[in-house]
């Protein structure tokens, strides 16, 4: 199956490389392919035999049910039907239900009404924006490179919205890949003239290779830092594989090598980093032009131009230097550019292909053995260098490695693109993966609870054109999916305590992300536009004003409609997180991060008591509820509990929260008081 | 304080009850145990920072690690070069063998540029210190130095990283995060890490200098504002009166309660109703703790208070001082903001900007030593200086500039630490005759690290987290305990 990679490469019309490379396929030496077992291909799987026909809703079940009866342990009975809805509208766009979406769904008769419920909010536009958040995380995605000052990368937002649009048009996930790492060289060489201008998306793609923190250019060291970084992300995030381990020794647990690592680097070789643009005060690197692709976005971008321009004309009157400034800074982000890169031009326009080498114990400028672009051993078996189908006018030598790269990675073939990705999918909705550690699949990381599944999962994933969407609905239809998270069998508990084999939900904590969307979904004031420019929503005390820094803005705080739009487009700040998202773990990334922390601190309850979002959004949840519910004490406690948390109270908890509005003092505020609670309840920020 | 013992014990009568009734019968699990053992105990076992024993018996239970922003020269400072003299003005000789950035700068001709400030002996051990540090040069005695430390890389950013958590790169604990980890914290009413910036801003990277990284998120350093609400969000909302929240706090443990009761495997939820405890208790703890008001004139007076120049490093002082009483774990004091200005990053002008700076923190952090002592605290309080770098012993600008400053210089970092543990006195580390780099073997980062730690009880190959494939720990691949500065 390895060949078969190869063979796809070699069958196209086009002259293949191997890049200069003294290597002969028939003298290089075969290597034992490691018999690790996510190196291997997934196995076909025949579905699994159960003795209780009944529960499983499909494959899937089949193959958590198996496990369960081979334990005896039964699976949990199915949440209730208003539990599942709000839990599959927080997985699947990351808003709670409301009230009516509950009741129609409650009272809806149909067998279908689940599936029907799915589909709908796939088709959502808020799914795109809850699930790029996870790529985004992984992607190390920010709006300012980091390091001294801290700069600002002015297009960046323009890869967040194309992981975006890539989850709500189910971008088939091979695509994908290939876009990210290559998109400036998918299109073929068809003149010896010129190279072909790439689309603008595949460009906006490749900032993915360029999110890392960056500093100062500081020569040789720094590109060899950053080219190391790209390696290492790449490694872990496509393939889950710790490479950068290898960076400075052999793996000391996987069958990595350190010539391994720089023969994956060397795929990295040939990018360019042109010069940075005039404005560019940082040096942080150019970028490269990329039009608005979007429909009618250009259209849109130029109304924005010339509105924000007039505005600058009024600020300027008013001698207003700050807001003058402010302006200017979205008129930068609105140039049609993208923090992508590209292959170097090669001769004699730039400089051919640089000799790649082992760089020992991982330093710049100690040069060890020669290496050519390559796989690693353990997964090829063999040390052959990779097929790089080059321009076949011989024009453009430094063209084409990341193609071949990601061609390979995205292959059908290759073991561990599609695994990788589909446990990273499960992970996010059944709260842990099949594989506990989703960016190590070596020896240190954590073997699959049910391999077996993973495998058919894969195998199907790559069958339906890696669909994505196609997947999750696999899973949210599941009846695994259904089971509740409440009850807990005395006997499964001491057997797996910690649930690894699925007899019930996990029930978990929302991201900080979808806490503040919901805040505001409740408060009837959440934006919904979708896409565009980075956002800066009002911060605690006087943490804007402290930003300041040699008069220069880092936080241009808006409080119109647009800081009420969804938290992924909250500009990310490497020097700052917003103190609500930071509480709960949606910290801006450095490094690609395959899995929150899921911490509980005393600074996530003063931010959602004292904290200004909750206490802006209040009067508008209370004004909602006296519109509704008029000036009943009774009345106004249904309709609040109903609006927060979807369910009518219990007698007991209307009994207390009359007593509240009973002791407040004045007496309003004991409507507004309870608002305030119920938004932090437990019940309102964990999905159960 | 009455009114919060009678908050809690109301609290827990409420929970109490509601459980009873909610687990009639049905013999209680984990929930149960949690109740019926004591609440502290309770605590502990759900409380990341919860105290826990160190590696080995250490004098140091506290630490206040002083940050200069901007890499502090040492020439100006505690590093005496007279043999620059001599060679003033003339290029600098070939500086051979320097790798990185600095190696650069080993073709052009570079001018020797000695100090222009003086130096004197002081104490017992007849240190040399700069004349512009005559607070702290009374203190001399109390001190250990390390000299010609040496940093991963000649930038700001990735420098001062590495001071702060033994890497180059963003996203890793810093030195306050790992200490945390190992020992917890005995005041579970204040965080166990608390961070002082300098009034006026933020230094490089922000907050990844006091990150958490890896670790759980309860590592990392809570930023305590030397003015205003010490803590972000600790303010009740506008309008809002203690009793109103009181009463909501009640409505809101109690729904948690209910909530809890019909569920099981309740850590987590148990945690988060104790997480708005903790916050209430933190309302009423933070604001008094950093209320400098009840300080005696004499005390104010010590830290430079009454003084413009000195006012906003010595209330960063006084704090971390009233910090180490309040029994928290790790205080960082950062002096100095990312901005030419208030940077000790003096590559202009190092004559007229190095008495500003010197100005600045002489007095607060002598008095901070000062005061540490006469209340018997410097013998359990390990107290550390340092920055991110050193400087050239060249001038920073070809051809020289009329004023003349120093650029970085990865090689020759000094830094000194005092207090528990500490041998007074000692010296680690020497520089060459230009202080431009360690004679023999520099000292890493990583030593220095180790050393921290040592002194904190903790062992550097023990205090380890297991991340993204590998175990890690603060010095990377490990880092010798300095031993010439330990008693």
């Amino acid at each position: 199956m390895r060949i078969a990679g190869y063979l796809l490469v070699l069958l196209l019309p086009t002259v293949a490389g191997r890049a200069d490379s003294p290597v002969d396929s028939r003298t290089a030496s075969k290597v034992p392919v490691s018999s690790h077992w996510s190196y291997q291909s997934p196995l076909q799987q025949a579905v699994p035999q159960v003795h209780n026909s009944v529960w499983p809703t499909g494959v899937l079940d089949s193959f958590i049910l198996q496990r369960l009866e081979r334990h005896d342990l039964p699976p949990a009975e199915p949440a209730d039907r208003r539990t599942w809805l709000r839990r599959v509208y927080l997985d699947v766009i990351g808003l709670p239900p409301t009230s009516s979406q509950i009741d129609a769904f409650v009272n809806d008769p149909s067998p279908v009404a689940p599936q029907r419920v799915v589909d709908r909010l796939l088709a959502h536009p808020g799914y795109g924006e809850r699930w790029a958040r996870f790529w985004l995380d992984l992607a190390r995605y920010s709006d300012t490179v980091g390091y001294e000052g801290d700069p600002e990368v002015y297009f960046a937002w323009r890869y967040r919205d194309y992981v975006i649009d890539a989850f709500n048009l189910d971008k088939p996930f091979n695509l994908f890949i290939t876009q990210q790492l290559a998109g400036d060289e998918m299109p073929d060489v068809l003149s010896p003239a010129r190279l072909p201008i790439p689309d603008p998306e595949g460009i906006v793609a490749t900032t993915f290779l360029r999110l890392a923190p960056f500093t100062e250019p500081r020569g040789d060291k720094t590109r060899h830092e950053m080219l190391s970084e790209m390696t290492s992300t790449v490694g872990s995030v496509f393939l889950g594989i710790t490479l950068g381990c290898a960076q400075c020794h052999d793996h000391k647990y996987d069958e990595i090598s350190t010539k391994d690592f720089y023969r994956m680097k060397a795929f990295f070789a040939t990018v360019a980093l042109p010069a940075p643009l005039p404005d560019d005060i940082y040096q942080i690197g150019q970028s490269l032009p990329a039009p608005f692709y979007r429909h009618g976005q250009e259209q849109r971008i130029r109304g924005l131009k010339k509105k924000i321009h007039r505005e600058i004309e009024v600020a300027e009157k008013s001698k207003n230097e700050a807001r003058v400034k402010t302006l200017k800074n979205v008129l930068l982000r609105l140039r049609p550019m993208a923090y992508a890169l590209t292959h170097s031009l090669g001769p004699p326009f730039g400089p051919g292909v640089p000799a790649s080498h082992v760089m020992v114990r991982g330093e710049y400028d100690n040069l060890g053995e020669r290496v050519w672009p390559g796989f690693p051993v353990a997964l090829t078996g063999h040390q052959l260098p990779a097929e790089i189908r080059l321009d076949p006018y011989g024009r453009w030598p430094t063209r084409g490695r990341r193609l071949a790269l990601a061609k390979w990675i995205a292959d059908p073939d290759n073991p561990l693109a599609a695994r990788v990705l589909v446990n990273r999918l499960w992970q996010h909705h059944f709260g842990r993966g099949i594989a506990a550690t989703p960016s190590d699949f070596g020896n240190l990381g954590s073997e699959p609870t049910h391999p077996e599944l993973l495998d058919w999962l894969a195998r199907r994933f790559v069958e339906k054109r890696w669909s994505i969407k196609s997947l999750q609905r696999l899973m949210l239809v599941s009846t695994t999916y259904r089971q509740t998270s409440r009850r807990t069998h005395a006997k499964a508990q001491e057997a797996d305590t910690e649930n690894h084999l699925l007899w019930k939900f996990r029930r978990r904590r929302l991201e900080g992300e979808a806490i503040r969307d919901s805040i505001l979904h409740v408060s009837g004031r959440l934006n919904r536009d979708l896409g565009g420019l980075p956002v800066f929503p009002p911060l605690p005390d006087d943490l804007a004003e402290r930003q300041k820094v040699m008069g220069e803005i880092r936080w241009e705080t808006s409080t119109g409609p647009e800081s009420r739009k969804r938290s992924i487009y909250i500009f990310q700040r490497r020097s700052l997180n917003m103190p609500l998202l930071d509480a709960f773990d949606a910290q801006v990334v450095s490094d690609s991060c395959a899995q929150r922390r899921n911490s509980v601190t005393a600074l996530q309850s003063l931010s959602m008591y004292n904290g200004p979002l909750v206490n802006t959004e209040l009067p508008y949840l209370v004004e909602r509820v006296r519109a509704e519910a008029g000036s009943g004490g009774a009345e106004q406690v249904q309709c609040a509990f109903r609006l927060v948390l979807g369910r009518s109270p219990t007698s007991s908890e209307q009994d207390q929260a009359l007593d509240l509005f009973a002791a407040s003092q004045p007496r309003s505020a004991g409507l507004a008081g309870l608002c305030r609670v119920l938004l932090n309840t437990n019940e309102f920020i964990y999905v159960d | 304080m009455s009114m919060i013992h009678d908050f809690g014990r109301r609290f827990k009568l409420t929970r109490r009850d509601l459980l009873a009734r909610a687990f009639n019968g049905l013999g209680l699990l984990g929930l149960g145990d949690l109740l019926a053992s004591d609440a502290s105990a309770a605590d502990q076992s759900l409380n990341p920072l919860a105290v826990r024993p160190p590696h080995h018996q250490s004098k140091a239970k506290r630490c206040i690690f002083v940050f200069m922003a901007g890499g502090a020269s040492q020439l100006e400072t505690f590093e005496y070069k007279p043999n620059l003299e001599k060679y003033a003005g003339q290029a600098m000789p070939k500086m051979s063998n320097l790798k990185g950035e600095l190696a650069g700068k080993s073709n052009f001709p570079y001018v020797v540029f000695p100090t222009r400030f003086g130096f004197g002996q002081h104490g017992q051990s007849g240190r040399y210190i700069c004349d512009l540090f005559p607070h702290l040069a009374k203190c001399v005695d109390d001190l250990a130095f390390v000299h010609g430390i040496k940093i991963d890389n000649n930038n700001h950013g990735p420098a001062t990283l590495h001071m702060n958590t033994g890497s180059i790169f963003p996203g890793n604990p810093s030195v306050g995060s790992w200490v945390n980890y190992g020992l917890g914290t005995s005041n579970q009413d204040m965080p166990g890490y608390v961070v002082i910036q300098d009034p006026r801003g933020a230094p490089m990277n922000g907050a990844d200098v006091w990150g958490n990284g890896f670790l759980p998120a309860s590592y990392q350093g809570t930023l305590f504002r030397s003015e205003g609400s010490p803590v972000i969000n600790l303010r009740r909302p506008a309008g809002m009166s203690r009793e109103q929240q009181r009463l909501e706090f009640d409505l809101l443990n109690r729904l948690n309660t209910q909530h809890a009761a019909a569920r099981q495997e309740t850590n987590d939820l148990e945690a988060r109703i104790s997480a708005y405890e903790l916050a209430y208790r933190m309302q009423m703890e933070a604001p008094e703790v950093v209320d400098l008001s009840r300080e005696t004139a004499a005390t104010r007076q010590l830290y430079g208070l009454d003084n413009t120049t000195t006012a906003g490093f010595g209330r960063q002082c006084l704090l971390a001082r009233r910090m180490a009483e309040q029994g928290v774990r790790f205080t960082l004091l950062v002096h100095g903001v990312e901005n030419k200005k208030y940077s000790w990053d003096d590559h202009g002008d190092i004559g007229g900007k190095m008495p500003r700076h010197a100005g600045e923190v002489d007095r607060p952090i002598a008095g901070l030593l000062k005061d540490l002592k006469q209340r018997g605290m410097l013998r359990d309080t390990l107290v550390v200086w340092a920055s991110e770098m050193g400087r050239t012993p060249f001038m920073n600008n070809i051809p020289p500039s009329k004023t003349p400053g120093r650029d970085h210089n990865q090689y020759a970092l000094v830094m000194w630490m005092a207090g528990g543990g500490v041998k007074a006195g000692a010296t680690a580390g020497e520089t060459d005759e230009f202080g431009l780099r360690a004679v023999g073997e520099s000292i890493p980062v990583h030593d220095v690290h180790a050393t921290i730690l040592h002194l904190m009880g903790l062992e550097d190959d023990r205090l380890r987290y297991f991340h993204a494939g590998r175990w890690r720990q603060l010095t990377n691949l490990g880092g010798n305990v300095l031993q010439d500065i330990v008693a």
